[in-house]
């Protein structure tokens, strides 16, 4: 699905590595909060004009994925037109619904961490920013500080199961405090193996450069 | 904005609500990606005759030196085969190879699975089992077919046979006979072998039981929906109703136990209704697209598609009835301290109706606040309760009586900046929790209940507390085909099934998997009728509700009426609904 095109080498120090450093801020935001941690930010000329983490959980609202947040900002100061001319950096892969809803917004061009091979809507599962629409498509690149956006995810998982652990101890304990339960991802989280951390990657070290999607 | 004042209406919701008159029509599952266009494959496999005393042996010896792929298991094709059965292709060679029939052992054939990693150790392998030939010509020449390279004379003879296998299961019935008859024997099993593919068949049918006798009404109640959505200026005419399966079980249970027709209650069992406002966002603080036509007329934005006039997916209805659950939930006042608590990004009210309560549409208020007072009680045998249930209501039930005073400071206007420290207390994130203490809520409703003692207002959406989460287990009827963003949210939803009007399919949408000509004109090999296939549409077609590569999954259904309702046509422009 990936492929290397004739296209500028974006490099992690360039501007693009700052705004994706500061949308990995929003997701060790959306970690520490015990949400996924998926952050993004809306740079409008030159300038972060909105910014969002995963929100799911603590809205109770499964729809309520980072880059909404930072376009419902966003719309608070800019006209919606505005966005043909924002690119978006986001940790992880938009789902299908956010490349969907990206495309409707038209922004310009998304700029992507790592990919999301379950429900990834650029490329990770479907192809839903170029195909067949009634709006213009926009382009994707994929691979900026991928490293951390990994780690991340990883670190989540790690707290899953710790959380998991103080969950249970609070069912079966008093039941009064049911507030803690909100922390609760699904009712029924499925037990995971306690893990360390794991700091390897399966791919090259020097793979950091852009690869355009499309 | 007249068209949300709380004076009291002059037909109460309910009276509205109770003549919504149900569609004729049927409900037609719509068909995964997989099961319009079944993947197809095909591999050369090889067959080899063997001892039928020893078939279990050989299966244990080929197993074990041969490990099946996990990831092509084949589990439809059938190891063996007896003589008289097999394909044509490969009994015209075997008769070739073995004119003699009744000078044999008794033999059956073995399928030798694909890729075979060296016919030499195929060879060694099934030399114990090979067939002893009683009056074999001894060396029979080896068909054309056969890819043994070794020379025939070696003893006893092992002739490996080629054909070609489907490596997919069969879609059908049908498929599996006609690939029997040519290829190679496979079975159909219409559960597991598409377990992935499509939703299990016991499974669909049950659930498309249970949803056929309503959907005429919960689709003709999200036409209304719709209707005033699109009447009001706000948006487009698109309607959302969420209805939960288990209230109407009980209806129908209670409707079966004391002998009435249910009709009348089928309204109960609506949890959350949402039109869409897409006009209604303001942006940069200025004037919507709502404010910019004032009045309570359809929008002009509607006659064309312009995409800064559209306001957003997240304004959708299928998007804003998601989101009234989630609030309901939110309103919970046993939820709320703890969730400040968590409070690190303010919640964005990207829907800016859905901050004001007063300005939800008579509909959504009614299914929202209002409507559950006949909700039927496991407990009550009387759907109306009486005036001494109503007094111990509890204050949050009572809250639901009125908009939430306190969450309507709460717009675009006011959100605060990002960078907040997490323990911010000056601006709520959420709509904030009226006071726990009863006696200093607000004395009298601001909104007229329509027959007094006979409403309990209550929710129907099941709190945190008593097991809701999301939408799950909830069904969602649309008046259109939801656009790609839509069907996600009701998959990260985790919805149990949508059902929308085939009238209201659109080229935008993520629902459909093929066109409606082609989804009856798959012929029985899996291939498309050629004819069919040319009124294809200028589209996509995503089968969004089904899709193995997805973690979640949704049962989808068209609403075929009987009779065009020409109050619903077609839509003539494209947009995403």
């Amino acid at each position: 699905m990936e492929q290397e095109v004739n296209s500028p080498v974006i490099r992690e120090d360039s501007r693009h590595g700052y705004f994706m450093k500061q949308a990995l801020a929003m997701g060790e935001k959306a970690l520490a909060t015990g949400e996924t941690p998926v952050g993004c930010v809306l740079v409008y000329n030159d300038k972060i004009v909105g910014s969002g983490m995963n929100d799911t959980n603590r809205s109770m609202n499964g729809t309520r994925h980072a880059e909404f947040l930072a376009i419902a900002e966003m719309l608070q100061t800019y006209p919606k037109s505005a966005i043909k001319e924002t690119d978006l950096y986001v940790t992880v892969e938009p789902c299908i619904m956010c490349t969907a809803a990206l495309r409707q917004y038209g922004i310009r061009s998304v700029f992507v961490g790592t990919h999301n091979e379950r429900f990834g809507g650029v490329g990770g599962v479907l192809t839903v920013h170029s195909d067949k629409s009634i709006d213009p498509p926009y382009p994707v690149y994929v691979g900026l500080y991928r490293k951390e956006a990994i780690t991340l995810l990883r670190q989540f998982y790690i707290q899953e199961n710790e959380k998991g652990k103080i969950i249970d101890e609070v069912k079966r304990g008093e039941e009064k405090n049911k507030t803690r339960l909100t922390l609760i991802p699904a009712p029924n989280p499925r037990p995971k193996k306690n893990r360390a951390l794991n700091t390897t990657f399966d791919f090259e070290d020097d793979d950091q450069d852009f690869m355009p999607i499309v | 904005m007249d068209a949300f004042t709380h004076d009291a209406p002059a037909v109460s919701m309910r009276d509205i609500v109770e003549a919504i008159q149900p569609l004729d029509g049927h409900v037609v599952p719509i068909k995964s990606i997989q099961e319009v266009n079944p993947p197809e494959g095909y591999d050369d496999a090889y067959v080899a005759e063997v001892d039928i005393k020893s078939a279990s042996r050989v299966i244990k010896a080929l197993d074990a030196a041969f490990p099946r792929d996990s990831s092509l298991p084949l589990n439809h094709l059938r190891r063996f085969c007896k003589r008289d059965k097999l394909p044509e292709s490969v009994k015209q060679f075997v008769d070739e190879a073995y004119p003699q029939k009744s000078s044999m052992a008794p033999s059956i054939f073995i399928l030798l699975g694909i890729s075979l990693p060296d016919l030499e150790a195929v060879r060694t392998l099934l030399e114990p089992f090979i067939p002893v030939p009683r009056a074999r010509s001894s060396s029979p020449q080896e068909p054309q077919e056969t890819s043994t390279p070794s020379s025939p004379e070696q003893s006893p003879e092992l002739t490996l046979f080629r054909t070609k296998i489907p490596i997919y299961p069969p879609a059908s019935a049908k498929v599996a006979d006609m690939w029997s008859a040519s290829l190679w024997p496979v079975t159909f099993n219409p559960a597991a072998s598409r377990s992935t593919v499509a939703p299990n068949p016991q499974t669909l049918n049950r659930d498309q039981k249970s949803i056929e006798p309503r959907a005429g009404y919960y689709v003709s109640l999200a036409r209304e929906v719709a209707l005033e959505a699109k009447q009001s200026g706000r948006g487009r005419g698109v309607g959302a109703v969420i209805v939960d399966p288990r209230i109407e079980a009980q209806i129908d249970e209670k409707a079966w136990e004391e002998g009435y027709n249910s009709r009348e209650r089928w309204p109960q069992a609506v949890v959350a209704v949402a039109g869409d406002c897409r006009f209604a966002r303001s942006e940069a603080g200025g004037p919507s697209q709502m404010d910019r036509h004032p009045g309570i007329a359809p929008n002009p934005a509607c006659e064309t598609y312009n995409s800064d006039h559209e306001g957003g997916p997240d304004l959708h209805a299928l998007m804003r009835a998601v989101e009234l659950v989630a609030r309901s939930r939110r309103e919970d006042p046993e939820n709320e301290v703890d969730l400040a608590a968590m409070a690190c990004q303010p919640i964005v009210h990207t829907d800016p109706q859905l901050s004001k309560p007063n300005q939800l549409s008579a509909f959504e208020r009614y299914f929202l606040y209002e409507a559950g007072s006949h909700v039927i009680d496991d407990d009550s045998t009387s759907y109306r309760p009486s005036p001494a249930t109503s007094c111990q209501v509890s204050p949050r039930k009572r809250k639901f009586a009125q908009p939430n005073p306190e969450a309507a400071p709460i717009t675009l206007d006011t959100l605060t900046e990002v960078e907040l420290p997490p323990s911010t207390t000056t601006t709520p994130p959420l709509p904030a929790p009226p006071a726990s203490d009863p006696a200093s809520l607000p004395p009298a409703p601001q909104e007229p209940i329509e027959e007094s003692g006979g409403r309990l207002p209550t929710s129907r959406i099941r709190s945190r507390a008593e097991g809701g989460y999301l939408c799950t287990s909830l069904d969602v009827y649309l008046s259109h085909e939801p656009c790609i963003c839509c069907c996600m949210g009701l998959l990260l939803s985790r919805f149990r099934a949508v059902i929308y009007p085939r009238a209201g399919r659109l080229k935008s949408g993520g629902l459909a998997s093929g066109p409606v000509e082609t989804q009856n004109a798959v012929l029985a090999n899996g291939d498309v009728d050629a004819d069919a296939s040319q009124l294809r549409e200028d589209r996509e077609y995503y089968g969004l509700h089904w899709r193995k590569e997805l973690n979640w999954r949704a049962l989808g259904f068209e609403f075929v009426e009987d009779v065009v309702d020409e109050n619903f046509p077609p839509e003539q422009i494209a947009f995403h609904a």
